[in-house]
């Protein structure tokens, strides 16, 4: 050999070494960054209103046992742990599990809730004392989370039973408490392997984590390299038990839907329903078993390959004595049981989880939300969402195959709130509530229709001295000239038109021509500006055909709208979070109920008055096919042109709900609000046994029996009189000759004059 | 606020006619049951709410208090005790267009509890006094003297 190939050699040695240098230098230095400041992205979790029980609660008992299986309660009785229900007569007993709320604490507790028709009867604790109020604790609906969707729960190693961990370590690398991040009897089989052409296994736990951490799935020479002195560096840098913790939480165990299960902690709830601390052994090797492929092991799918994967791991913690004969002989006699499989991915309500998303986003940052493990606790109330999605698909599917409106695949939205304090208890986005995307209830804007007469109504009530329920419209053909537009002629939904109606007439029966003149006669600005005080923040533009509803609104809109009306004038910003809590449970931001009033209490009162004739004797009149007469329901059907779109709102004592259906692609239907949404609508409400609806009723506010024939004062003597309400001194001075102090001579006259 | 002032002015016109508002049932709608308890008196669900809110407010916390005065709300909606304690909480953290339009809704649901408006119209005129609405207050005092 040459000296100049010695030189050379020599030459090429070192400049290798540099490069290694290097590249661990550089490795070592993103180890250290990188896995130094390990945090793992926790997404925030998103909560259900909790359910309060008090004596007094219009709940059936059915209601109640379907939201404790929801959280999953089991129905046996056991001494030793909460989170279990068992039925009596008339009664439910309850092992209520400890739960954080924004107020505090809220400790473990056994109580006895009796029922008594549709309503809770009484409540007691395990010492039969009266309690006034127990919450449960609330379901949660899904999370808001990082990039791929990773979910997990982080624990710490010492709540991690020493058994799961014995389990991991016999199973994956049981060399792992010696070696030093790479085992050199594993890497020789890897090294063989490789040498007979593919590149396989032989990973530590600590280069597992490494791969999962730091790199990508493909399978290189280099990628292999990297890995290697990426391990030994974190063994370096690092103790055993914190390589072993970040694993624990890193790993991944298996998919619900869009949603990737990591971690044990989370892996523990998810399977087993269970915190990890109480995973017993058989339970944590088949975890731990399922890391080899979540997938291809999967319990819920492939149970007999997940029990024979379970009962390997156990074999071979039996081989190197991690469990004693008796403990092994039980652990395989086990039977694989794990909780059925949740649909929740992401969430069961995509559409709510938006709504909450963007209400969120105005105070907190994007990344806050999707990695600070924040806990949010929002006003869904699953009764009515469960009650919203089913009457919307149910109907849409009738409807589909009926092809009662137009072509297959009608699609709508429906949002349900609180009337009395602005919560959102509902909101669903499309006709499949479980698919994410579109989401009509916010997102989708579209003529309202009629939907929108309220306010211009609203507007006019809010003038006693011109215009009472009874004031006269003019129903007759109508022309609106304005500068730089064609003529406007409105026309009514039966192509007739009505002569003079009375006020209360025209809303009931929805006829366009009298609304269009007195939003004309009121001035289009003014009612413009009431819809705005109504709580819709959107610019209208102050066209005449504005009035009849040619403006777009989503549904969220419309309820808003609504809402200000439903709570007697107060407006109410819709909400759908009470609280924050950090991850680790301290008290983060509250939303407060916020109240301003936007409108006289005695117009509205008169509005509902008249909204509530829409339903006993208008448009929605069909109403009763779900709902009886005495709930004295507030709604109003809207249809826009060539019937694309069909609305209905109204509100009940405690809820309010909006209801659009129409096509995505605004194609031309026969649909109309009473024969499309106001069904959905009213079966929805049905199964949520509404509360009649009672206004309170202003001081300045009087009622009086009136002749609706003639329009003039009456009494509860007279056939077809009614006790209608009118803001004080505007009800009609003349008396109807039905009453009985009339003269007779001048009754008779009248009764000839008025045909009775 | 233009409109409070309006309502102020329409509910003072009013009360000129009618000086002793009586509490006059509703034929159509029919009166609802409040939620779970008989109207007026606070049930046994509220009151422990009610007396942990009052504990809050005495000792500062005052967003706790709204907590459970707001959780006792969930309750009984229409309870006009709760929401002019509501109101009286708003009030003492500064927030004084809430406080205003809470006891306005508190009065909303006091028809037949006069004494309960006179102390909500006491409080809007201490809301507007702080606001530096001293002409609303005014108004607002005499509405509370049964004016």
């Amino acid at each position: 050999m040459g000296a100049s190939s010695v030189r050379y050699l020599r030459f090429a040695l070192l400049s290798v070494a540099l490069l290694l240098a290097g590249v661990t230098l550089y490795l070592d230095h993103r180890v250290r960054d990188e896995f130094g400041q390990r945090r793992f992205a926790l997404p925030a979790r998103v909560y259900a209103r909790p359910l309060e029980l008090h004596a007094g609660l219009r709940i059936p008992r059915a209601a109640v046992e379907q939201e404790l299986r929801q959280l999953g309660y089991r129905e046996t009785a056991r001494e030793d742990e909460p989170g279990w229900f068992v039925r009596g007569r008339n009664e439910i007993e309850i092992a209520l599990r400890p739960f954080v709320f924004w107020d505090g604490p809220q400790p473990a507790q056994r109580i006895r809730v009796a029922f008594d028709g549709g309503r809770v009867a009484s409540l007691h604790d395990a010492g039969n004392r009266d309690i006034p109020l127990a919450r449960l604790d609330p379901l949660p609906i899904g999370g808001i989370y990082p990039g791929k969707n990773e979910d997990r729960m982080q624990v710490r190693l010492e709540d991690v039973p020493p058994h799961l961990v014995r389990a991991l370590i016999a199973i994956e690398d049981r060399r792992f408490y010696s070696h030093i991040g790479v085992d050199p009897i594993g890497l020789a089989r890897a090294a063989w392997s490789l040498l007979s052409g593919k590149v396989q296994g032989g990973s530590t736990l600590t280069q597992q984590l490494v791969k999962n951490f730091f790199l990508t799935r493909e399978r290189t020479l280099r990628r292999k390299a990297t890995e290697v002195i990426m391990a030994l560096l974190l063994e370096l840098h690092y103790s055993k038990a914190e390589i072993l913790e970040t694993y624990l939480n890193e790993i991944y165990l298996g998919q619900d839907r869009d949603r990737a299960i990591h971690g044990v902690g989370l892996a523990a709830q998810f399977y087993f329903g269970k915190p990890v601390q109480q995973l017993t052994v058989p339970e944590a090797a088949l975890l731990v078993g399922m890391a080899k492929g979540p997938s291809y092991y999967d319990p819920h799918r492939q149970p007999q390959r997940a029990l024979e994967r379970r009962n390997v791991v156990l074999r071979e913690m039996r081989s190197q004595e991690h469990l004693g004969a008796g403990q092994y002989a039980a652990a395989r006699a086990a039977a694989l049981v794990v909780n059925p499989k949740p649909a929740l991915g992401t969430s069961p309500h995509p559409a709510f989880l938006d709504l909450v998303y963007r209400q969120l986003r105005r105070d907190y940052p994007e990344e806050v939300l999707r990695e600070e493990g924040l806990r949010i606790f929002t006003t869904l109330d699953p009764r009515a969402q469960a009650a919203a999605e089913r009457a919307l698909t149910r109907r849409l599917a009738q409807y589909d195959r009926e092809r009662r409106f137009g072509d297959s695949g009608l699609e709508g939205a429906v949002v349900v709130t609180d009337t009395q304090n602005g919560e959102v208890q509902a909101l669903v986005g499309g006709r499949d509530a479980r698919m994410r995307g579109y989401n009509r209830a916010l997102g989708s804007a579209r003529p309202v229709g009629s939907v929108l007469k309220p306010a211009i109504y609203l507007t006019a009530l809010g003038e006693p001295s011109r215009y009472t329920l009874l004031t006269p419209l003019d129903d007759s053909p109508f022309v609106w000239k304005s500068r730089g537009a064609q003529d406007w002629r409105p026309a009514n939904y039966d192509k007739q038109f009505h002569g003079s109606v009375p006020l209360r007439v025209a809303l009931a029966q929805s006829y366009n021509v009298a609304t269009a003149r007195l939003g004309t006669e009121l001035g289009i600005d003014r009612v413009l500006a009431s819809v705005r005080r109504l709580g819709v923040q959107r610019e209208l533009r102050p066209y005449a055909s504005t009035l009849l509803g040619s403006a777009e609104l989503s549904p969220f809109e419309v309820a808003q709208m609504y809402q200000t009306i439903a709570s007697g004038g107060f407006r109410m910003p819709l909400r759908a979070i009470r609280e924050v809590l950090t991850q680790d449970e301290r008290p983060l931001k509250r939303y407060p109920i916020a109240v301003e009033q936007a409108f006289a209490p005695e117009p509205v009162y008169l509005l509902t008055a008249a909204m509530q004739d829409v339903v006993r004797e208008g448009t929605a009149r069909s109403l009763a096919n779900w709902l009886p007469p005495e709930l004295a329901i507030a709604g109003k059907t809207g249809t826009t042109d060539e019937q694309r779109d069909s609305w209905f709102a109204g509100y009940t004592g405690d809820r309010l709900a909006v209801v659009w259906v129409g096509y995505d692609d605004n194609r031309a239907a026969r649909l109309s609000g009473a024969a499309a949404a106001l069904p959905i609508w009213g079966e929805m409400m049905a199964a949520l046994d509404p509360e009649p609806l009672a206004l309170p009723k202003p001081d300045t506010i009087e009622h009086v029996w009136i002749d609706l024939q003639s329009g003039l004062r009456a009494d509860s003597s007279c056939a077809g009189a009614r006790e209608l309400p009118f803001a004080q001194g505007s009800a009609p001075a003349g008396r109807s000759p039905c009453t009985s102090d009339f003269p007779s001579r001048v009754r008779s006259w009248f009764e000839r004059m008025f045909g009775r | 606020m233009k409109y409070a002032v309006i309502l102020v002015a329409l509910l003072a016109g009013c009360a000129a006619v009618s000086p002793v508002p009586a509490p006059t049932p509703t034929p159509t709608p029919t009166p609802a049951p409040a939620t779970g308890s008989v109207p007026g008196a606070p049930s046994v669900a509220i009151a422990g709410l009610m007396e942990s809110a009052r504990a809050d407010a005495g000792a500062g916390r005052y967003a706790k208090a709204a907590a459970s005065l707001e959780r006792a709300l969930r309750i009984e909606p229409r309870n006009p005790r709760l929401w002019h304690e509501l109101a009286r909480v708003r009030l003492k953290q500064g927030e004084y267009q809430q406080a205003e339009s809470i006891a306005a809704r508190s009065n909303s649901w006091a028809a037949g509890d006069s004494a309960l408006r006179a102390e909500n119209w006491r409080l809007i005129a201490e809301a507007r006094a702080a606001r530096g609405d001293e002409a609303g207050a005014r108004s607002a005092l005499e509405r509370s003297r049964g004016r």
